[in-house]
């Protein structure tokens, strides 16, 4: 009886909280579904099945990177070595995978570095309290260097059987993005996961309410590690070989995706699914802008300007209440 | 006496911070099924006894005891498993997540390794029930004012099942009915045989909860006796080392007929279509239960915040004066709540804080003269009483000295109006008698004082008129002669209204 009544109650607690995650966001769903249907009209393609493949296929590093840097920033943190993660990961993808270790071996190496180096930075970060900005920063040369070491110049190769999976006509990228998303809800779920956002907004608090402030964060850095290899993984499946400096746009477009997100700097502020939204969104704006013929310089000046305009938008609302 | 261990116990315990001792050979005993009271001025050691106590610090030297039992290594995990909980002054809440999920926070039941939502449900719930919290427990605490998240964190507390709670400061931002609550809890727990270390600056509070108290004094223990047979002024003298009587100045006349600032139809934030007179030479009190709009009022006045009136004459300029630079100008000055936040600048030297609202007259090339600040400073100081280095860092300085620094950097400028907004909280008695002192001298010189406060007995004792705001209304203006402590209460909780429409 009791674990009726109790059942009863989690639906009185978990989906509310859900939903309330939702009032912030709201706002950029509706501009997202905006820009998606002006999407599919300038270009139908998207309706087809490859259409939607090679939509999803173009967004999902720039998910997975966005999410990678949302963690961080919501532990209060900042990386400015996702790029040169991305690289890397794609350089050990293209090294190892067609030699002995095989599509699995290269896959766990892959893995393995992302959540070795994530979890190292981390812990120099938190441990070591120094700022993040700082060691990520000089991370990301530590790590590009490392991508040039494997594979000085584009090269190395990907199976292709494994980049038809991955970067063919089939749906599986946004597949596999639905599966992250559904283990970061799961880890969300844990109460290490859902410390994150005490230990990034109030850590002494969290810290004095017997939260492992100090794990919750490394443990931030490493699964932001692993993201950031793991879309490094995608890029070198969707091109066929390995580029040492490949994923140096992604490090400001995974705080510009995260920003349009709602995601705040100062920790614990924002959501993921924020995050996912404004890679999308992101990832829309390139693409419209590019079919539409927009030079890359315009394309970077109105993608800054929109990007302000996003974070703008609810600090006027805020000013006006 | 007892026979009983006590449940949590200091012995003989010492802490320094940078060479300077805060706590020296302090022993406590906290006996279950009673309420026990730490008194002591700001600055004294209270809160670092409590961080020793529940394992946020560790002592240079003694030993913490649970059970009677020495603890060699006290972590505020391990504190919680001993069943320790402490509501700390400094709310340990997180904005982003919800009521429950703050409640659990650090102790989340757990299903499959996931946090179990269910469960947590139920007792969060029942936590809540007990401090009398009945929002949604999924309303992100972010969402809810300082008082209600005040009673979040007395439930996260309870949520644990503690068999000792330390509360520091519970009351400072809880309202009335809100504190009546939680006393009618604490009796309950104590009758439950929990252990309760109450601390508070609230001596009535602590005079009619506690039955034991230990008094702190510049970090050594002054006093560890049974409250029964003492009195509010014995206890200020076990603080102070001196009689309270002379707590409040005397009271004199020195209101002139000429307004300071008049307005009418003044809607700002929270306040709707008030009619307001300052006169000079005056100490206004402005009351009521925290967070009616009252600081709306202050800030509208002072041009931080937007602002509409009918009409308004400010020191003789017709007009708001719609910024804050144009306030100061017009004699304005005012002095946030929140000195660490709004007040002072922390990391910043104690001269630079005085010296802010000067830099903001200078032309803005003209060089400093580092020769006349440090005159000026020291004038200050002198003349307020804030003794030491003056190079040091703001945060360097006690509660009570932070709040002479905020107050101190408007004196150069003679300001002919301060608006104060609860000067004196979590402010020791000793400074709070010269802060007082120092309120009716400006109103003796012909300034204009507004004192809004959560203290109601410093509204009766210091002020010629209390308006008391309830819902954004002034809905009562207590004269001098109508001015009593049960007068203001039942004007901020509506009691009033019936009376006068009778």
């Amino acid at each position: 009886m009791s674990t009726v009544a109790s059942s009863r109650q989690a639906g009185a607690l978990y989906w509310p909280v859900q939903l309330r995650r939702n009032v912030g966001v709201r706002g950029l769903f509706a501009v997202v579904m905006a820009f998606l249907v002006a999407y599919g009209f300038l270009f139908p393609g998207l309706l087809t099945a490859s259409g939607f493949a090679k939509f999803t296929q173009s967004w999902f590093p720039l998910a997975l990177v966005a999410m990678a840097q949302a963690i961080l920033m919501l532990t209060g943190g900042i990386s400015l070595a996702i790029g040169a993660m991305v690289s890397l990961g794609a350089v050990i993808a293209a090294t190892t995978m067609t030699g002995p270790l095989g599509v699995a071996g290269g896959a766990a190496a892959v893995a393995l570095t992302g959540i070795g180096i994530g979890g190292a930075t981390g812990f120099i970060v938190v441990k070591l309290r120094l700022p993040a900005i700082v060691v990520t920063l000089a991370g990301s040369f530590i790590i590009g260097g490392a991508a040039l070491l494997i594979l000085p110049r584009p090269g190395g190769a990907i199976p292709e059987w494994l980049s038809d999976l991955l970067a063919g006509n089939t749906p599986a990228a946004f597949v596999l993005l639905l599966l992250i998303v559904l283990l970061w809800k799961l880890y969300l779920a844990t109460p290490l996961g859902l410390s994150l956002y005490a230990a990034g907004e109030n850590p002494v608090g969290a810290y004095r309410s017997g939260v492992p402030v100090d794990g919750a964060r490394v443990a931030a850095y490493a699964i932001s590690g692993l993201l950031c290899t793991g879309a490094g993984l995608f890029v070198a499946a969707q091109t066929g070989s390995g580029d040492p400096v490949i994923g140096t746009a992604f490090t400001l477009n995974s705080i510009a995706a995260a920003v349009l997100g709602g995601i705040g700097f100062l920790g614990g502020q924002g959501t993921m699914r924020g995050a996912l939204a404004g890679s999308l969104l992101l990832s829309l704006m390139i693409s419209v802008m590019f079919f539409l013929g927009f030079t890359p310089v315009a394309q970077y000046v109105a993608q800054g300007l929109i990007i302000i305009g996003a974070v703008a938008i609810p600090q006027f609302r805020k000013v006006q209440q | 006496m007892v026979a009983t261990a006590p449940l949590l116990a200091a012995r003989g315990v010492s802490k320094s911070f940078f060479g300077n001792p805060v706590l020296r050979a302090v022993s406590i005993a906290l006996q279950p099924g009673r309420v026990h009271a730490l008194l002591g001025e700001n600055g004294a050691g209270k809160s670092t006894l409590i961080n020793l106590l529940s394992g946020a610090l560790r002592p240079d030297g003694g030993a913490i005891e649970v059970d009677g039992r020495p603890v060699s290594r006290m972590t505020p995990a391990y504190a919680q498993q001993a069943g320790i909980a402490v509501v700390q002054q400094e709310l340990s809440l997180t904005a982003s997540l919800s009521i429950a999920e703050n409640i659990g926070l650090g102790a989340y039941p757990r299903r499959f390794g996931l946090l179990d939502y269910p469960e947590l449900a139920v007792r969060a719930r029942a936590a809540c029930d007990l401090v009398g919290l009945h929002e949604p427990l999924s309303i992100p605490v972010g969402h809810l004012s300082l008082g209600r998240r005040q009673m979040v964190e007395i439930a996260k507390a309870l949520y644990r099942r503690p068999r000792v709670l330390i509360l520091d400061e519970p009351t400072s931002s809880l309202s009335a009915t809100e504190t009546k609550v939680l006393t009618e809890l604490l009796e309950r727990l104590r009758g439950e045989g929990i252990a309760i270390l109450y601390i508070s600056h609230r001596l009535n509070e602590v005079m009619a909860l506690c039955q034991h108290v230990t008094v702190l004094k510049d970090g050594a223990c002054t006093a560890d006796r049974s409250l029964e047979g003492t009195d509010a002024s014995g206890l200020v003298r076990l603080m102070v080392g001196r009689d309270p009587g002379d707590l409040f100045p005397q009271w004199q006349a020195s209101v002139s007929t000429s307004n300071a600032i008049s307005v009418r139809n003044f809607s700002a934030g929270l306040m709707r279509d008030v009619d307001l007179d300052i006169r000079t030479g005056e100490v206004l009190g402005i009351g009521g239960l925290v967070g009616q709009g009252q600081e709306d009022l202050l800030l509208g006045l002072y041009g931080a915040i937007p602002a509409r009136t009918a009409s308004a004459t400010v020191n003789g300029a017709s007009g708001l004066p719609g910024g804050v630079p144009k306030a100061n100008a017009l004699g304005l000055a005012y002095v946030p709540a929140d000195r660490k936040r709004e007040g002072l600048h922390l990391i910043h030297s104690i001269i630079s804080n005085m010296m802010l609202p000067a830099f903001a007259r200078l032309p803005a090339l003209k060089l400093r003269s580092r020769r006349a600040e440090r005159e000026t400073a020291r004038g200050l100081a002198a003349q307020l009483g804030i003794r030491g280095d003056l190079d040091r860092p703001a945060q360097a300085l006690s509660g009570g000295n932070q709040q002479k620094v905020a107050l101190a950097k408007w004196m150069p400028h003679h300001p002919l109006a301060l608006l104060l907004n609860d000067p004196t909280r979590g402010v020791d008695v000793e400074t709070k008698r010269e802060i007082y002192m120092m309120l009716r001298n400006f109103a003796a010189a012909g300034k204009a004082v507004v004192l809004l406060s959560s203290d109601t007995p410093e509204l009766v004792h210091l002020c010629d008129r209390v308006a008391v705001v309830r819902e954004g209304h002034i809905v009562a203006m207590l004269e001098r002669g109508a001015l009593s402590e049960e007068a203001i209460v039942s004007a901020a909780m509506g009691a009033e209204q019936r009376q006068v429409a009778a």
